[in-house]
């Protein structure tokens, strides 16, 4: 998923006190499993102003079928519930759980899916969610045609849908009287429950389909603890309390949520910290050089030590003739062992992230530590590797050009790359590229070895190895690693029910990646970046997915 | 006198088509196909369907000529069309960020106009004075600082400092956004709004009112050498009456242009303080659209500023008239 204001500037996040500590620590009472109420640190109710969400240019979109942001994603997800949620509980494991739906069940490969939905369960206009609901809103989300819209093609017929050739999503087959939504997936997936709980997937009221691409600029509402107060503006999108909310995975309704949560627009980073040490807001977006200065303060918290489920890595052209190829692999295997990992980390992010050892980071179901054989810093390892490479008969006809988007926080990790590979011989260069035009440039064969990032949508391996390497993946693959083994190793986990056979695929399919390949080099896996007053703010989760629990946030007595 | 107006009037047609037949054709040159953009590309390599179905819903498949065609069709009935990436309509967003920039930019020029000229002419009439050099040390500096540098000291000055060391509320600016929205007569701050209102006013203005002090500085120190300033102190005049009647009048021609001309500017070109203040005005507005290939927005909020930029020079050349009435506006072109 797109992160976007992390895109804008962001250089460095450092140490800091626990999300999850915050929300469940010492002083609060373990999350109910029977519908109980929760308690939680602080006060209930209140009026949160939040300077941390959106930080950068507009939200582009607030439609579940049209968001691709994080940040979008932040507003999105208290306002909808899915077919199912993810509960983080234990960051190390996530569970996928039923929401919605309240019984999930599949056929023995994975490729039909039944999802029983709960009776009685409402939006906030009153409208009770059916299997028919999660029908029309899927259909919706084909016609609008969104950056995820792909994700229908997951489904039998959903390919003929997307493309127009189809008035129905074939593979879905509903009974509002029996309640149940039966999906026949376009291929045997096991991990289908955790995507079906997306925002894509998430159902939408009969107001949403009327107004077509334009209901996100007027009052938004769902399933979830929140709906819009007003249409959004350019500056701010205010959510409230959404009474008719019929509570979460678990069954707790919150009540002691906030009454409000309104999302102040701020253009920049600094401006957000800025305004929120002048007392104009809850929290905000960490810049870069405040880290130490955060970490200090006494009176502030921060999701600063969260670990969010995502990579920050560099990828190879597999077609460009000076970097890809089989004959080229000892080089690219010198120059993953030749990146100081851990320099970058403290240089660059004040030591605040964490150094990577795959591109799948941990908490994502089959993580394997360690994966990564060519990821420990070893200059002496790294060279004899380039001397190998050299002595095969190869040579460097120019200096090897890093591709970057600019002004974007690249700069001095690349920088630090350079160092490191002109140390062990290799020659390279910053190649800083416009923003916008970046991956459109990539996917046009630019890249030679350029950055790239993802977070996770869902807790799945295959969100990481499918979505950004498998030669068919529509979200990320622009760069051409196309793959045999690869492709067949994801696939074949992508169907396989059993998850420690599944695991073991996955991580088989990275050992190719990144050993066998060595076609990407991971750098560093990201942390939390809010922060807040704790003299304001008693309770502040954010969980390992970046998304905020809004419901679980409370301010401080 | 009628007819030039008319006639500058109607240049504003041509002026406005050229830009922005330029900018439409321009849009289709820049780096990235804009389907593969809309779809997502700027940040992932995205579904070939979903491209095909931009340039249906956008009409890119159409020949250029055909778009071009269709896009001044559709101009000439004000209908601007719907953001690509928003889906609101160009002629909403327009309306709310005119009226943004507008407020903002007439509360710089004011400050432009009433601090730059005074300095100015402080600096002039007591030349090589310790506020004359004080002046012209402070309006380098002036000039010199980035604006969204002098923004964030401003914000650490004026609201983050304030509210660290609880000084009374009265004292504490704002560091951003639009404030509560309460203006009278449309642009004189009320209640709370004037706090929202000051740092990026004073921004924004900064460099222009360097620029405007030095040039009336300039262009007085000029006039004051004239033979009629002269003959004005030899009839008797009084100083003050010499400088603000014959001084004054004389040196604002070069000075009134470059304030029309920021003027102009600031309405649509104040992006960096627009972003450092969060104050989403057109000029921001217009950057965005143009890095996003949101070609709706670039177009229609263009359109308003090029509108603008033409009255307010005409505005300007009639000033002329006033400030020396030795000027015909339109004679020469009449003979």
């Amino acid at each position: 998923m797109r992160l976007k204001r992390r895109g804008l500037k962001l250089l460095a996040l450092s140490l800091g006190l626990s999300l999850v500590a915050a929300a469940c620590g010492s002083d609060s009472t373990p999350q109910g499993t029977d519908g109980t109420t929760t308690t939680l640190p602080g006060v209930a109710g209140g009026d949160f102003t939040d300077l941390g969400t959106i930080v950068g240019s507009p939200l582009e979109h607030l439609d579940p079928a049209l968001n691709s942001t994080l940040d979008g994603y932040q507003i999105v997800n208290p306002m909808f519930d899915g077919l199912t949620d993810i509960d983080a509980t234990d960051p190390a494991n996530p569970k996928i759980v039923p929401d919605v739906a309240t019984k999930i069940s599949s056929n023995e490969d994975a490729s039909v899916w039944t999802f029983e939905i709960g009776k009685g369960q409402t939006f906030a206009s009153g409208e009770e969610i059916l299997p028919s609901t999660f029908q029309r809103s899927w259909e919706r989300a084909a016609d609008l045609a969104g950056d995820y819209s792909y994700l229908i093609g997951f489904i039998d017929g959903g390919t003929e849908r997307l493309d127009g050739s189809a008035k129905t999503i074939s593979g879905v087959a509903i009974d509002d009287e029996a309640m149940t939504l039966t999906v026949t997936l376009d291929a045997p997936y096991s991990n289908f429950d955790a995507v079906a709980g997306f925002q894509l997937f998430m159902p939408t009221p009969k107001e949403a389909v009327a107004a077509g691409m334009d209901w996100e600029n007027q009052v938004m509402f769902g399933n979830g603890p929140y709906k819009m107060a007003a249409a959004r503006n350019d500056q701010e999108v205010k959510l409230v309390k959404n009474d008719a909310y019929d509570g979460d995975y678990n069954g707790d309704k919150w009540p002691e949520r906030l009454d409000s949560i309104t999302f102040k627009v701020t253009a920049d980073p600094d401006t957000s910290f800025n305004s929120f040490q002048a007392g104009e807001g809850d929290n905000a977006n960490v810049p870069p050089a405040q880290v130490a200065a955060i970490q200090a303060d006494d009176t502030l918290g921060s999701t600063l030590d969260v670990s969010i489920l995502g990579s920050y890595h560099y990828v190879f052209n597999q077609r460009a003739p000076e970097i890809g190829g089989d004959e080229n692999l000892k080089l690219r295997q010198a120059i993953s062992m030749a990146i100081n990992r851990d320099e970058i980390n403290d240089a660059v992010y004040d030591g605040s992230r964490t150094t990577s050892t795959g591109i799948t980071p941990a908490g994502i179901p089959g993580f394997k530590p360690d994966l990564c054989e060519y990821c420990t810093y070893d200059e002496a390892g790294a060279q004899k590797l380039f001397d190998e490479w050299k002595a095969d008969g190869n040579s460097q006809a120019a200096p090897l050009k890093i591709q970057f988007n600019a002004d974007a926080g690249h700069e001095d990790v690349v920088a630090i790359v350079v160092d490191n590979l002109k140390a062990i011989g290799i020659q390279a260069v910053a190649d800083p590229k416009d923003g916008e035009t970046y991956f459109s440039d990539l996917a046009d064969g630019a890249c030679i070895m350029c950055r790239a990032g993802w977070f996770a949508d869902y807790p799945t391996y295959d969100n990481f190895m499918f979505d950004l390497f498998h030669s068919k993946s529509i979200g990320g693959n622009n760069f051409g690693f196309i793959n045999d083994k690869f492709d067949g190793l994801v696939d074949e986990a992508k169907q396989t029910t059993d998850k420690d056979k599944q695991a073991q695929l996955f991580q088989d399919a990275e050992n190719v990646l990144l050993n066998e390949q060595t076609m990407a080099v991971p750098i560093n896996w990201y942390r939390g970046d809010y922060v807040y007053s704790k003299d304001r703010v008693a309770s502040f989760p954010q969980t390992n997915f970046g998304l905020i629990l809004w419901e679980q946030v409370r301010l401080a007595a | 006198m009628t007819g030039y107006v008319v006639r500058r009037i109607l240049l504003i047609i041509p002026t406005v088509f050229f830009a922005l037949s330029f900018l439409f054709f321009l849009f289709f040159t820049l780096p990235g196909d804009p389907a593969t953009l809309i779809a997502g590309g700027a940040e992932r390599n995205p579904d070939p369907i979903r491209i095909a179905q931009v340039n249906e819903r956008y009409g890119f498949n159409d020949p250029l000529l055909t778009q071009f065609k269709d896009y001044w069709g559709r101009t000439i009935r004000w209908d601007l069309g719907d953001s690509f990436k928003t889906n609101r309509s160009v002629n909403d967003i327009l309306g709310e960020k005119a009226v943004n920039s507008l407020r903002l930019s007439i509360w710089a020029i004011l400050l432009e106009v009433i601090v730059g000229i005074a300095v100015g002419l402080l600096s002039a009439i007591r030349r090589y004075s310790l506020a004359d050099r004080l002046t012209t040390i402070l309006t380098a500096a002036a000039s010199a600082v980035p604006v969204f540098v002098l923004g964030f000291i401003l914000q650490y000055g004026f609201a983050v400092i304030p509210n660290k060391q609880d000084w009374p509320e009265w004292l504490a600016l704002r560091t951003s956004r639009l404030g509560p929205d309460s203006w009278a007569f449309s642009f004189l701050p009320t209640g709370e709004q004037w706090r929202y209102l000051v740092l990026p006013a004073v921004t924004l203005a900064s460099v222009s009112t360097a620029l405007a002090a030095r040039m009336t500085r300039g262009s007085m120190l000029e006039v004051m050498r004239a033979d009629y300033m002269r003959t004005a102190r030899a009839k008797g005049l009084r100083e003050r009456d010499v400088v603000a009647r014959h001084g004054l009048r004389n040196a604002m021609l070069p000075v009134v242009t470059l304030i029309g001309i920021d003027f102009g500017t600031v309405i649509g070109s104040a992006v960096l303080t627009e972003s450092v203040f969060s104050w989403p005005g057109l000029g921001s507005a217009i950057a965005q659209s143009v890095v996003k290939r949101d070609l709706p927005i670039t177009l229609g909020l263009t359109l308003a500023v090029v509108v603008a930029y033409s009255v307010i020079n005409l505005l300007v050349d009639l000033s002329y008239a006033w400030f020396d009435p030795r000027i015909r506006l339109g004679q020469g072109e009449a003979a």
